[in-house]
């Protein structure tokens, strides 16, 4: 089960509103390699895990994953308050207004909404953690190319702080994955599915 | 750096020593038995513990289920954190 903290992992106070700059890093979001996939993608292939170990891992990072997901959702909130109707039609936010008003809703910045289509969950746990090891590198891109989009420091030190997680959890997700394979045939890990083929 | 109030200076604090404790829990799940890592989290643990219990009597319970007020719900009594300077 899950418990509600009342605090953010780390801070987030934006003293300028910026609608375009939400509409670029809502994507952190809802997008292809945003934290709600990222979140559901080990919450959901943690099952098939074959060891405490990474039962652990998935569901560990998992849950840090819905914290990021708060960071993003606050990033949004607070960079689209108090907006003027000129302010919204300028930035071109007046495509996301329309369907959401200033409301925090799961989209990739292209505006497609989000998808289950943007994780697996393969019930191979070699597979699963491959997976896994480039979502994280493709979310740092993603908060690489945020960093390129903006020089107000409120936004980027948060975004940074993201950014440095993506790193950690990728080096997690390499330990875990050498578990795995650790308990496997040395000469084929592929030789059978741990999480599904009798040994 | 930004200027801060009081209650966030101690939030820093918090948010310092669960962030030692979040990196630590995810380092011992695959080092279980690297003693260097279990002494830094029982470490961080009594210093989150004391930062968490003068955090939350000055400025609010972190989860509801802390509340036990008996005129009103504590939980609807203190701001969420999306808010800029609540955090």
């Amino acid at each position: 089960m899950w418990q509600y903290e009342k605090k953010l992992q780390y801070p987030v106070n934006i003293k300028e509103p910026n609608p375009a700059l939400a509409k670029v890093i809502v994507s952190q979001l809802g997008g292809p390699d945003g934290e709600l996939g990222a979140s559901l993608r080990y919450l959901n292939q943690r099952y098939a895990a074959p060891c405490r170990e990474v039962q652990a891992m998935l569901t560990d990072i998992g849950t840090e994953e819905l914290a990021h997901m708060e960071m993003i959702s606050a990033i949004i909130y607070q960079l689209t308050r108090g907006l003027s109707m000129k302010e919204i039609k300028e930035s071109g936010f007046d495509t996301y207004f329309v369907d959401h008003t200033t409301g925090v809703y799961p989209i990739a910045a292209s505006g497609v909404p989000f998808t289950a289509d943007y994780f697996q969950s393969k019930g191979d746990p070699v597979t699963d953690l491959n997976e896994d090891l480039a979502a994280e590198q493709k979310a740092r891109t993603t908060y690489d190319n945020i960093l390129r989009l903006t020089d107000d420091p409120d936004v980027r030190e948060p975004i940074k702080f993201l950014r440095e997680r993506e790193i950690v959890h990728y080096q997690r997700f390499g330990e875990s994955l050498r578990l795995v394979t650790d308990m496997l045939d040395s000469k084929n890990f592929y030789a059978f599915n741990p999480s599904f083929d009798k040994k | 750096m930004p200027v801060l109030n009081d209650k966030q200076k101690l939030l820093r604090r918090l948010q310092q020593s669960c962030f030692a404790l979040a990196e630590a829990n995810l380092y011992l799940d695959s080092h279980p038995t690297c003693q260097m890592g279990l002494e830094y989290f029982r470490k961080h643990k009594a210093e989150k513990d004391a930062i968490e219990k003068e955090y939350t009597e000055k400025y609010g319970h972190l989860t509801a289920v802390q509340s036990e007020g008996t005129k009103k719900w504590e939980w609807v009594q203190h701001p969420f954190p999306w808010e800029r300077g609540e955090n």
